[in-house]
């Protein structure tokens, strides 16, 4: 695999002797223990996901479900990770391959947990603390289990737009948490002193722990129960059956060069100025090469991500195009995938690139080489999506105990691209995530200052097409008491394509309410440190999906519903769609076939 | 002679457990001490006439009984495959969509054709109504009555026959779902309404609104259902009370189940686990665990402290489109493994079971129906598990040959191996798989799977339950007399339960505990005329409170129980250290110094039933009866990794104080027990299989 260098600024230690490390053989798993194992993988990253969603202290944990757990060989490539970040997909496996090198496996013994939350080795923000424990069986170092969580902060700078690390907030190199067994208390002193909540961080924390310690009880259990060598043998062929699936699927691919370009609204910093994004999928027999050296250079603002995040990009649009289902999510799935990412890119970043809103950038490379592959293949691709978390970051008093507080009011629902046979999905969650979730409002209410006047869905959002794209949602908050607000969303002006004549879904879009007025013409939508007094709301409305397919290919009566559940306006249904229903409701047989000639025509 | 029969004294309590392919029957006399059990082919399409047939196979009347106790899957039936009513959703204006939107997540992260949940009621019939509170229960917008008629009018329009009501912050003040609920009853008085604080008060919008619709959804048919066995049962002759079990395993009379159906989601599972309590108390167990298993899945749930252990909430439909329903339930996990699951060997060359099943039709190849699949029952077939001619008591012939080709065409030859590797391989998988189920509600709720006893029953549990034991170092097997009818054994053994929770913020440092105290009698008040109300004599009426509870800044909660001293004493420090120690047992972890909150009051009262005391059976010596013996089959264990000559023996000859070494089995009418080599069987004195797991 091609990729650029890693930009960490940890200096390699010195070359060591060789630690006891448990090697695969493969001969010795038969096809019945390798199902039992692949079971056995499944649950210790499940177990690991509740333990850490139950005992979480922050919501983008335990409501969000914002966290990444996994399960990884002696050597760091990847045995199973949960249902967490898509876009992190890479960036566990990264950083513990980063661990190894760093303490060398002779510099790690039972009862080490490391961590770090270096961005350019996980590639993504300051938030994402990484806990990390070598799993030793009978003194050999077995495996890993790896649990990566979003904490609500980290110190740096509280809202408002930064243009490097520093302002960002803690930075931890790659250290050891715990050294066998004992904790690093000075460590935490320093954690405990650079965060504005303290309590929250060190309940986060407990709950990293107690979720990575579960994972490995279970795994050591299936390491006892069948034998430390058997088990990494069906390891490595639960990845080989993998990598065969993958290669198998490619191969149904037709061979040629695809591209496609998109871009984003900008970087936050020169509104405005669109950021390109080009990609080059190159597919030879049962290979695939992903190609994101045109993506832009690394920008100014927080938007940057480091060069896992771009490998990340690649291996998630190859995994929905080859192997979707195929669980659990490990190394063998990418092994027919070349990435070409240079250094110095929106996805490569290097120090000191500021991260902050790494998420965003990311979503919208999965989804150009989605565009790039309609030519090749049209019945497994996607039109756009929403490809923004839609989420908004307040802070403010308490007027009920008068103490800080961080929340945030999202992720939101958006809609999602239509596809061949399919229309998309409404108000769901972006690319970027997979199993994470929303605030209940009640929940939001009764923890803070704020009163949600309403969360719909966005008539006429979806891209219309013979199927329709997903819809938008629609958020608007209002303020009980004075609040500092922070939003940066984009994609609102690059709202999301269709594909094969299919219609653009709706940009995103921020308002505000100020003293009743509503203000929704900003330059772009990334409203920084506003303050809101009393009264004030916000609205957050998500984009819709693109359409996929000529419009007036659309089944009349398939319009009819949508209007009837409003999901199009009659308007929508008679100009873009062409249909044409009467006072009930009901297609208008001969006057919609007569509209839909018409239009033919040029008329 | 029925008619003096009737009335004074009828002594007999009927229960009838309806699954997907049988009617089990169990009807108990308090005079005779008599257990009679029936079995029959459920009818699907007049749910009735099976229950019927089974009271006959079991020899008893309506007219003799005192009781009659029933669980079904009528209900989950009816929202799995959408065959409710046409239902709309009034709710606050503002947040029509909330039930479409959901909690947004994508589980399926990688499929681009992936599905969210479908609501079971469509945009069209969401209606909003103009009102709000805020979440301290106060009102910041009155509700517009207007706004709710304008509703009704469409709805009136649209034919909508039931009604969901969903209110934001209802749990802390109602008002405004009573009335909206008064309004359209008054105007379509036909329509079956149900108001979200009925079922749940506990916050989390989306969650409590799927529990009301859902209840809407299903609540006509559900109704239709109930009331047609009651008629029944007027017709003929019963002058009874008529019970029915909730998820909670617990009962509740018809009356109530008419109105508020969702709470009998998981009857039947639930009425099982309660039967394994029931047994456990008279064994003398603490703790236990129950294993079922049937055709398409197994099922787990947990006695702990001599108590069934519940849950807040369940997902219907499957995980990535499921539909919750937050309202306490039995806590069950469950695994797509079962008899029937089918085992292939994918693309890649890897080897799948489930959870994919033959079902009844056209079922495992050896059934001979057509099936060409092979299943976990073939397995068992080919490794001498089960006997071709003994199925169902020799009801029906399996067919080797068919499993035998099955297993070869799809597994062996794929893969280059022997049949009987290959039926060996699909039977190990299977027993993996299932110790997730078993895990999933011990191990990963922080008790120890190991120390507990088995108790196994469904037609397929007790053939898989000592190498499922094996699995998680389990050293004790229980299989009850008659496992195939053991749901309805459960019922005769339950009690009227009524469960409430309400949510009630605050820490637990300044928590008020007059305002718990009287948080709590309300609940409890409740629970006792609900008690009153339903016309059944209990011997007794206990009553518990339990705290959800979490350390401040984190989410969910646990449950602690509480007992009356603690309560009483008003003592916070023991609470605290409660809650720390269940911390601990859940998680691995507690935080002793940090502070707690509460969050919800949950107050359980119990109409304590007279149970049907265990009849013992005959007594006999260390060696069964010559007339046990069923001779001997070859069977292949890969626990001992060889084939060997195993004796084969009848249940229903068996005797109390019998001992078996293992290798064994042990056939009945619906099942067969499977003793390994090194297992130690002892027909305990009411007839249960207790197995000593040997090493192996």
């Amino acid at each position: 695999m091609t990729t650029s260098k890693k930009a960490s600024g940890s200096t390699r230690p010195p070359a060591r002797k060789v630690a006891k490390v448990a090697a695969p053989r493969r001969r010795i798993a038969d096809a019945v223990l390798t199902e039992i194992v692949r079971n056995g993988a499944l649950a210790v990253t499940e177990e690991m996901k509740t333990h850490l969603m139950r005992t979480a202290y922050n919501m983008i944990i335990y409501e969000a479900l914002d966290f990444t757990v996994g399960l990884f060989t002696p050597s760091g490539d990847t045995v199973s990770i949960g249902l967490g970040l898509p876009s992190f997909i890479r960036g566990m496996a990264n950083t513990v391959q980063a661990m190894i090198q760093h303490f060398g496996t002779d510099g790690i013994e039972a009862g080490d947990i490391l961590v770090t939350n270096d961005a350019y080795t996980t590639g993504s923000h300051l938030y994402h603390f990484t806990f990390a424990v070598p799993v030793f069986h009978q003194g050999i170092l077995s495996g890993w289990t790896v649990c990566m969580a979003h904490w609500p902060d980290v110190g740096g700078q509280l809202g408002g737009i930064t243009t490097d690390i520093y302002a960002e907030g803690l930075q931890i190199p790659i250290l050891k948490y715990q050294r066998a067994g004992v904790v690093n208390q000075d460590l935490v002193d320093i954690i405990r002193m650079n965060v504005r909540l303290p309590d929250r961080a060190m309940g986060d924390l407990r709950a990293q722990i107690t979720a990575v310690r579960s994972g490995e009880r279970r795994y050591l259990e299936l390491l006892e129960r069948y034998g430390r060598e058997p088990v990494l043998g069906a390891i490595a062929r639960i990845m080989d059956q993998s990598e065969r699936a993958a290669r198998a699927r490619t191969l149904t691919i037709p061979d040629g060069i695809y591209e496609a370009e998109s871009f984003m609204d900008d970087d936050g910093i020169t509104v405005g100025r669109r950021i390109p994004i080009k990609v080059k999928v190159v597919k030879k027999g049962e290979r695939m090469t992903i190609d994101l050296t045109g993506v832009s250079p690394q920008v100014s603002g927080f938007y940057n991500s480091g060069p896992s995040t771009g490998i990340s990009c690649a291996q998630v649009a190859y995994k929905c195009l080859t192997s979707p289902t195929d669980y659990p999510i490990n190394e063998g799935s990418f092994r027919a995938l070349d990435v070409i990412v240079p250094p110095g890119t929106i996805v490569s970043a290097v120090k000191p690139a500021a991260m902050r809103w790494w998420m965003t950038f990311p979503m919208t490379i999965v989804d150009t080489i989605f565009r790039a592959m309609v030519a090749a293949i049209p019945e497994r691709t996607i039109a756009a999506h929403h490809a923004d978390l839609g989420v908004a970051m307040i802070n403010g008093i308490s007027p009920r105990d008068g103490r800080l507080f961080l929340a945030s009011i999202g992720p939101s629902g958006g809609g999602w691209g239509a596809k061949a046979t399919a229309d998309g999905m409404n108000g769901v969650v972006c690319l970027n995530d997979g199993d994470t979730h929303n605030h209940p409002v009640e929940q939001m209410e009764a923890k803070y200052p704020v009163l949600f006047e309403r969360h719909a869905l966005r008539e006429d959002s979806g891209g219309a097409g013979r199927h329709r794209g997903g819809l938008g949602t629609e958020q608007v908050v209002r303020a009980l008491s004075p609040i500092n607000f922070n939003i940066q969303v984009d994609r609102v002006h690059c709202p999301p394509w269709g594909l094969e004549g299919g219609h653009s879904g709706a940009g995103n879009h921020v308002a505000l309410r100020l003293e009743g007025r509503e203000i929704g013409d900003f330059p772009n939508a990334k409203v920084l440190s506003r303050r809101l007094a009393a009264g004030d709301a916000f609205i957050i409305r998500t984009g819709g999906g693109g359409g996929f397919g000529d419009p007036e290919g659309r089944a009349p009566e398939r319009v009819a519903h949508d209007v009837r559940q409003g999901y199009v306006s009659r308007a929508v249904a008679d100009t873009v769609y062409r249909v044409v229903l009467d006072a009930q409701g009901l297609v208008d047989a001969t006057k919609t076939a007569r509209s839909r000639r018409r239009r033919l025509r040029g008329q | 002679m029925p008619l003096t029969m009737r009335g004074w004294r009828a002594s007999a309590r009927i229960a009838a457990d309806i699954g997907g392919t049988f009617t089990d029957v169990a009807s108990f006399d308090e005079k005779t001490g008599h257990l009679r059990l029936g079995k029959t082919l459920s009818t699907p399409r007049d749910l009735v006439e099976g229950i019927n047939t089974g009271v006959e196979k079991a020899g008893t009347a309506f007219a003799d009984a005192s009781l009659f106790l029933h669980g079904s899957t009528v209900a989950i039936n009816t929202m799995l495959e959408r065959s409710g009513a046409r239902t709309a959703l009034l709710i606050t204006e503002g947040f029509r969509d909330i039930y479409e939107i959901g909690r947004i997540n994508r589980p399926d992260a990688y499929n681009l054709y992936f599905r969210k949940h479908v609501p079971l009621v469509e945009r069209a019939l969401c209606f909003e109504v103009r009102e709000r509170l805020m979440a301290d229960g106060t009102v910041l917008q009155a509700l517009d009555e207007a706004s709710v008629d304008r509703a009704c009018d469409r709805m009136a329009a649209e034919g909508v026959e039931a009604v969901a009501i969903l209110l934001l912050h209802c749990y802390r003040n109602p008002a405004h779902e009573e009335r909206v609920k008064a309004i359209v009853q008054a105007r379509l008085p036909a329509a079956f309404v149900t108001a979200s604080h009925e079922l749940s008060q506990e916050y989390r919008e989306f969650e409590r609104c799927s529990t009301a619709v859902a209840n809407a959804y299903i609540g006509p048919r559900v109704s239709r259902y109930v009331q047609g066995i009651d008629r029944h049962l007027k017709d003929a002759g019963f002058t009874g009370s008529f019970l029915l079990v909730q998820s909670t395993g617990g009962l509740y009379q018809s009356a109530q189940a008419q109105v508020e159906c969702v709470r009998m989601l998981e009857s039947g599972p639930a009425a099982g686990v309660v039967g394994v309590q029931a047994l456990a108390r008279v064994l003398g167990l603490s703790d236990a665990v129950a294993f079922d298993m049937g055709g398409t899945t197994a099922k787990a749930g947990v006695i702990y402290q001599g108590e069934v252990m519940t849950t807040s909430a369940a997902l219907v439909g499957g995980y990535n489109q499921a539909l919750p329903v937050q309202i306490p339930m039995v806590d069950i996990f469950e695994v797509g493994t079962g008899g029937g699951s089918i085992a292939l060997v994918d693309e890649a060359g890897a080897m799948r079971v489930g959870p994919q099943s033959a079902g009844a039709e056209p079922g495992p190849a050896c059934y001979g129906l057509g099936g060409r699949q092979p299943t976990v029952t073939d397995a068992n077939l080919i490794l001498g598990r089960l006997g071709s001619e003994r199925f169902l008591g020799g009801e029906m012939q399996l067919d080797r040959a068919a499993a035998e080709a099955a297993l070869r065409e799809r597994i062996a030859e794929p893969l280059g191996m022997t049949v009987r590797d290959a039926a060996d391989g699909v039977l190990r998988i299977a027993i993996s798989a299932m110790s997730y189920a078993v895990k999933g509600v011990s191990t990963d709720r922080g008790l120890d799977a190991a120390a507990f006893p088995l108790v196994a029953y469904g037609g397929a549990g007790p053939l898989h339950a000592t190498s499922i034991a094996r699995e998680i170092g389990m050293s004790r097997v229980i299989i009850p007399l008659a496992p195939g009818h053991f749901c309805a054994f459960g019922m005769l053994h339950s009690d009227l339960r009524y469960d409430f929770v309400r949510t009630w913020f605050t820490p637990l440092a300044d928590a008020s505990f007059s305002e718990l105290d009287q948080v709590f009698r309300a609940l409890i008040r409740e629970g006792r005329d609900t008690l009153g109300r339903s016309g059944v004599k209990a011997e007794a009426v206990a009553v518990s409170r339990a705290i959800d509870m979490r350390y401040v800044g984190q989410e969910h909660p646990v449950t602690v129980d509480l007992t009356p001293e603690v309560f009483k004493r008003r003592d916070r420090d023991a609470i605290k250290a409660l809650f720390d120690a269940v911390h601990l047992r859940r998680y691995g972890t507690c935080a002793p110094g940090e502070r707690a909150e509460v969050v919800s009051l949950r107050a359980t009262v119990t109409g304590v039933m007279k149970k049907p005391p265990l009849a013992l059976i005959e007594r006999g010596g260390r060696v069964p009866l010559r007339a046990a013996r069923r001779g001997e089959r070859s069977c292949w264990f890969a626990e001992s990794s060889r084939a060997v000559s195993t004796p084969v023996f009848d249940r229903a000859w068996l005797r109390a104080g019998n001992r078996i070494a293992g290798p064994a089995l042990i056939e009945e009418h619906a099942s067969t027990t499977v003793l390994l080599p090194g297992d130690r069987l002892l027909v305990d004195p009411w007839g249960n299989l207790d197995i000593e797991i040997g090493d192996c």
